[in-house]
């Protein structure tokens, strides 16, 4: 973001019991409930009970960021052995807020202060003693750090305040109290501190009235599918998909939806083209695991022209691979897997926003083209937060659906080759249009039979152009400098935060630049990744996988070489490293001898 | 593989900085750790009065950047009070329960600001300026053009007077035995050095002696100090420039020699082996005047902090005074001491 | 048991036929099957059983896996889906929950049931999903020409056991039974009435029922599963079996040397559409108040 004004980062680490997660869920919504525009990410312990480490990040700027930074600007530690590790990534002059008491003797270098460096400006204060003083509990520092933290910066107390309440309204009001009073006793010895660090409040941004919305990506996945009214979803628990279904379990009975448990994600998937068979608005969600065991019915669902939806949160891998961190590994599953030449619809949106567009209209874009719709997101955008701002009026709702006009005597053809290569399509309950569907080849009766596999193969792809034209669907974009460019910067998912990050500082440092985001991978909105290359000198591709699935899509659709980046560090792509990249590319595209990337192939 | 000698430096100002620059310079490979109760890397007291003359960035008063400690393999441990120091095992209790084993220990805590004990009462009223965050808080809460009720006036507090008057402020100044301190004049002497500061305008008042501190609520001037004879002072802000009082209170259970400051020879060694000191912390063995004596003044806190380190790392050195401590009035009429780092 | 065989005039066979009306369930398409096979029976008993319950073709899903049985949804004249193999039961669970009005009749082979498929039984059952499974059990894999399936007897000898099967075989009516089924019975190609009789019983069944129904695959299996042994295995059921009694149920499915032929068990539990139903009850009142 290469914007003035408020942009700082918070972090809190702790372990599991010490209510790490929940404390940075009071910063995000206080943030948003003042007007910031927030991004946060939280970070998980593997294992799921004990003391396993969280970490809260949290951005909240002035204009929405794209990404969190590499550099945090508060540090929180609520475990200094947990904390220890990360408190590096504190930008210089930046605070690191501490417990500078112990309850227990500790060996030497155990305590937060051997690790903060120079640079850093150490805040040290009793948490556990001043959460006692307040609650007689201890249980309260995650809040203590939360008063103390918006004493010192000397932020707004009120929506503090007002978030925690909420947060603990389902409990006794002895325990809001309890909570508040340590928020207060933390805020009082913040206010008292002199501050030396440098971070910039700034002011509240003006929206005009409208209201931010905290969502994660699966938050703005469940927001987007109910919206559309989503009927039924069916559904196998699997990291980091397991929270779509958990709000759904709970959201979709409200709006009389069927939601259910499968027994896998063969299940899932074929349930979810069964409902979609039988005219519901259907849907699934999983991970790379669960989308290699539905491979197969998205075969069955392109075959027989079933459309469903299926949201596919990747994560680490192969196989059960790295079941809590974030990876870009999955593209060729999604866009390939399974068997034959099975073209479906894959869309990938890059931030939480764009999660919400994409679920809510995905129902529509598969019943139109009568095909599975993946939408494949990742792990870091399934649990980072975003403020949306969702528009008021509902566009995803279902539009009243045309039934198939038969001449008198005609036969129903539920395959009939037609302009828009779209066969009109009768639903069980139609009368007159009785039909089979199937994973055979077929005719245009759906009588299996080969003779028409060729032409039914083009009908199965060439419907499905027109998709990278949908109305209110953003298939592509580019950002930046307009034009001749001596570095495009071409990604894809949540990736492309950090992409837009780095393309803003290669324009900070006077590099000709920009970025484009596709939003549709399947099918590849080949026209306007073409005008990118023609624009641009270099295409440097930064994916998170080992071999760049994204880049050997695009190469080998366009016949354009590109520059790679991949990395698998089991985190977001560093900003950094895109930024180094950049700057290489910017210095070879000055020297003289170099040749244009795309000398020599033909557009 | 044998371990790096690991020194330890408590004690992060211009002797314990001279000493950790002196022993990484002597010897690439010894651990060197320093524990500071300060928030800000090695910065020159001397140099806080800047801040009125609008240097308010701590980061501009720093004496290396940060990436020094790095550089050289510092390791600067801020915030971290040293509760004790067990001299016999060689380890020193942080009070946050960390212990921390060392092989030589350099003591170099400095000390504080001394309050006249009939004061003591007023601590909150007063304003400090024994660290950038205290004198900080000082620039903060003057009003422009306010006036500073200063009690004492030791050379610290009489510098902070001159850049006070130069940059607008008013001064009034309620002497006692530590002004000027820390040199030790008689009262002939005195006279002319007071007689400099009425005429650049600081209001002095001799034979007074502070009682007591009030805030005025809400009203301007927000201080007002009474004294013995029951006249009152008001100013913005009450300060007390009364000397040092060195920082030991964690050295009782080292088992080293102790009077005012931590006792040591002339190579700067306390009574226990593996421990030295220096700074206004230590009381320096002074054989023709068979005394221990303080030497204060930024020139002679650092060579003591380099002495130190060298003779930890096996040298046998002596400290041989510096500067002798004066003052007088220079050929402009303004006050010269050797103290101060002004005209350096 | 020995019925006097009444002799049958085509001519009058053909105007019942007409006149019974089932035939509008056919469709226009002819089956794939061996002639011989015993799935054609099949075909007719459901034909017949839909019309029995005067069910409106449009209304009337049917869902099939992959094998030679699975082939039975272009056959009759209703909705169809031919899913994949062994996925039979997810899909009509799912067009069950996306349409509650349709009937959804599920149909597949014993190795799309209890091979592939076999992890989905338990759950379809126990969650008591309103459709009706037709497994047309031939101890065979007849599609893929004449594998062993887990169905076959020990000793048996396919292409894929040449020196004998010697794996034994599951038992799907205590499968079935344990798995909660709420309507279990067995039926044999050989007896096409009675087979119509208990398709149309499973049909009207409130919640998930499961016919077996044994069938010779007449051109891969010359030695087992044949009309003549299948005809001399068969049994009616006991006198008096109480059909409400699991452990009796149990007791006759133990029997499998000599199936027992009728409706073994039949319970009525609330099925997955009321179950849902609750939830959503439950839901809106929640957020009601
Ligand atoms: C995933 C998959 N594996 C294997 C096959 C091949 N296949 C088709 S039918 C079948 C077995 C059929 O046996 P059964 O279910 O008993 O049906 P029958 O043909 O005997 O009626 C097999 C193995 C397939 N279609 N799909
Ligand atoms: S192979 Fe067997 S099961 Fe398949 S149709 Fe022929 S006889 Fe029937
Ligand atoms: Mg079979």
């Amino acid at each position: 973001m290469n914007k003035s004004g408020t942009d700082i980062q918070f972090a809190i680490c702790g372990s599991a019991g010490d209510g790490t997660i929940a404390s940075g869920d009071i910063v995000k919504r206080a943030a948003a409930a003042v007007g910031f525009h927030v991004i946060a990410f939280d970070v998980y312990p593997p294992e799921i009970r004990g003391f396993g480490k969280c970490i809260s990040r949290i951005r909240v700027s002035a204009e929405q960021a794209y990404s969190l930074k590499e550099k945090t600007d508060v540090f929180i530690s609520l475990n200094d052995s947990h904390a220890i590790p990360h408190v590096g990534e504190v930008r210089d002059f930046g605070a690191v807020i501490y417990d500078d008491r112990s309850i227990a003797p500790i060996r030497e270098g155990a305590h937060i202060t051997a690790h903060i460096r120079p640079a850093q400006i150490p805040y040290g204060l009793p948490i556990r003693q001043i959460s006692e003083q307040a609650t007689n509990a201890a249980r309260s520092r995650n809040i203590v750090v939360l008063g103390y933290m918006a004493g010192l910066l000397k932020l707004p107390s009120r929506p503090f305040r007002e978030v925690i309440a909420a947060k603990f309204a389902t409990k006794p009001q002895a325990v809001i109290d309890a909570n508040i009073r340590a928020f207060d006793a933390g805020l009082e010895a913040g206010r008292k501190v002199f501050r030396l660090d440098d971070v910039d409040v700034g002011t509240v941004p003006d929206h005009g009235g409208s209201e931010a919305v905290m969502m994660t990506g699966n938050g703005a996945i469940v927001r987007g599918f109910l919206e559309a009214g989503i009927q039924s979803y069916f559904g196998y628990p699997i990291t980091p998909a397991t929270s779509i279904m958990e709000r759904l379990a709970v959201e979709m009975p409200k709006q009389g939806g069927k939601f259910l448990q499968t027994e896998d994600e063969i299940s899932a998937i074929a349930a979810t083209i069964g409902a979609g068979f039988a005219g519901s608005r259907a849907a699934t969600a999983t991970s790379g695991p669960g989308l290699a065991l539905m491979t197969e019915m998205l075969g069955l669902g392109v075959m027989a022209e079933v459309p469903s939806v299926v949201v596919v949160s990747q994560r680490g891998g192969p196989s059960t691979g790295l079941p809590t961190k974030t990876e870009q590994s999955d593209l060729n599953l999604a866009v390939f897997g399974g068997s034959g030449d099975a073209q479906r619809i894959v869309i990938a949106p890059t931030n939480v926003e764009g999660c919400y567009r994409c679920a809510g209209m995905a129902f529509e874009i598969a019943e139109t083209y009568q095909t599975p719709v993946i939408v494949l997101i990742d792990l870091y955008l399934s649990n980072r937060y975003e403020t949306v701002f969702p528009s008021h009026e509902n566009t995803f709702a279902p539009k009243p659906r045309k039934v198939p006009e038969l001449a008198e005597g005609e036969p129903y053809k539920r395959f009939a080759f037609t302009e828009s290569h779209i066969s009109p399509r009768a639903l069980p309950g139609d009368a007159g249009m009785v039909h089979t569907v199937t994973g055979l080849e077929h005719n245009e009766l759906g009588r299996p039979g080969d003779g028409d596999h060729m032409r039914m193969n083009a009908k199965r792809h060439e419907k499905l152009i027109s998709a990278t034209r949908y109305p209110g669907l953003t298939v592509a974009k580019r950002f930046g400098d307009a034009g001749k460019v001596d570095v495009g910067i071409l990604g894809w998912g949540s990736t492309f935060g950090e992409i837009l990050e780095a393309m803003f500082e290669a324009q900070d440092a006077g590099i000709s630049c920009s970025a484009m985001k596709a939003v549709m991978l399947s099918p590849l909105p080949v026209d306007e990744l073409r005008a990118f290359f023609d624009d641009c000198r270099t295409v440097l591709v930064p994916e998170l996988n080992y071999e760049g699935q994204f880049a050997n899509l695009v190469s080998g659709a366009l016949g354009r070489p590109v520059v790679r980046l991949n990395r698998t560090v089991a985190t977001p792509m560093p900003v950094a490293d895109i930024l180094a990249e950049v700057k290489r590319l910017a210095a070879e595209a000055d020297s003289p001898e170099r040749i244009p990337a795309t000398a020599g192939v033909g557009s | 593989m044998t371990e790096p000698v690991h020194h330890v430096i408590i004690g992060s100002g211009s002797a314990g900085f001279g000493a950790a620059r002196t022993l990484r310079e002597n010897d690439a490979d010894c651990r060197i750790t320093m524990f500071t109760m300060d928030a800000i890397p090695f910065y020159q007291r001397y140099e806080l009065p800047q801040i009125f003359r609008g240097r308010s960035d701590w980061r501009d008063l720093l004496a290396v950047p940060p990436s020094f400690y790095e550089d050289h393999r510092i390791d600067l441990r801020r915030r971290c009070r040293v509760a004790d120091v067990d001299g016999a095992n060689r380890k020193i209790s942080l009070s946050h329960q960390e212990t921390v084993a060392y092989d030589r220990l350099l003591v170099c805590a400095g000390g504080r600001g001394y309050l006249p004990e009939n004061l003591t009462g007023y601590g909150e009223l007063i304003h400090g300026f024994g660290s950038f965050e205290a004198a900080m808080q000082t620039y903060r809460d003057l009003p422009e053009g306010g006036r500073v009720v200063m009690i004492g006036g030791d050379m610290v507090g009489i510098d902070l007077a001159l850049t006070l008057l130069d940059t607008g402020y008013g001064v009034t100044l309620i002497t006692n035995s530590q002004t000027f301190w820390p040199h030790e004049l008689g009262a002939e002497e005195r006279a002319p050095l007071l007689d400099v500061l009425r005429a650049r305008g600081v209001t002095v008042l001799e034979d007074a002696r502070a009682v007591r501190v009030e805030a005025r609520n809400g009203g301007a001037p927000a201080r007002c100090v009474t004294l013995d004879d029951g006249a009152q002072v008001q100013g913005d802000v009450v300060m007390a420039f009364c000397g040092l009082a060195s920082s030991v209170e964690f050295m009782l259970r080292a088992a080293v020699d102790i009077e005012r400051g931590l006792l040591v020879n002339p190579q700067l060694r306390t009574t226990n082996e593996t421990i030295w000191a220096a700074g206004d912390v230590c009381q320096i063995w002074h054989d023709s005047e068979k005394a221990y004596k303080f030497y204060h003044g930024w020139k002679n806190v650092r060579v003591m902090g380099e002495l130190a380190a060298r003779n930890m790392q096996g040298a046998n050195e002596v400290f041989d005074v510096d500067v002798e401590e004066s003052i007088g009035i220079g050929e402009d009429g303004e006050i010269v001491s050797t103290f101060w780092t002004r005209g350096n | 048991m020995n019925k006097r065989v009444e002799p049958v005039y085509l001519e009058d066979k053909l105007q019942e036929i007409r006149a019974d009306g089932h035939l509008k369930y056919r469709s226009k398409s002819l089956p794939t099957w061996c002639p011989g096979c015993g799935y054609f029976s099949m075909a007719d008993g459901l034909t017949v059983a839909l019309n029995r319950l005067g069910l409106d073709n449009r209304n009337v899903v049917t869902v099939s896996g992959i094998g030679c049985a699975s082939r039975f949804p272009f056959f009759v004249n209703t909705y169809g889906f031919h899913t994949l193999h062994g996925r039979v039961l997810p899909v009509a669970t799912g067009i069950k929950i996306g349409n509650d009005a349709l009937t959804v009749i599920a149909v597949g082979g014993d190795g799309d049931a209890f091979a592939i498929g076999g992890g989905h039984i338990p759950h379809a059952a126990r969650r008591n999903v309103d459709m009706t499974y037709l497994v047309f059990d031939n101890g065979i894999y007849g599609l893929t020409k004449g594998q062993t399936s887990p169905t076959s007897a020990l000793g048996f000898k396919t292409s894929s056991t040449p020196y004998e099967n010697g794996d034994a075989p599951l038992n799907p009516m205590m499968m079935l039974l344990s798995y909660g089924a709420s309507w279990v019975g067995q039926a044999y190609a050989g007896k096409p009435h009675h087979l119509t009789d208990m398709i149309t019983a499973a049909i009207a069944h409130k919640g998930f029922s499961f016919l077996r129904i044994l069938s010779p695959c007449v051109t891969f299996d010359k030695t087992d599963n044949t009309y003549k042994n299948l005809s001399m295995m068969v049994r009616d059921l006991p006198d008096g079996h109480d059909g409400t009694d699991m452990m009796a149920a149990m007791a006759l499915a133990m029997q499998d040397g000599h199936p027992a032929l009728g409706v073994f068990f039949q319970a009525e539990r609330p099925t997955l559409a009321e179950v849902m139903q609750t939830s959503i009850d439950r839901a809106q009142q929640a957020s009601a108040t």
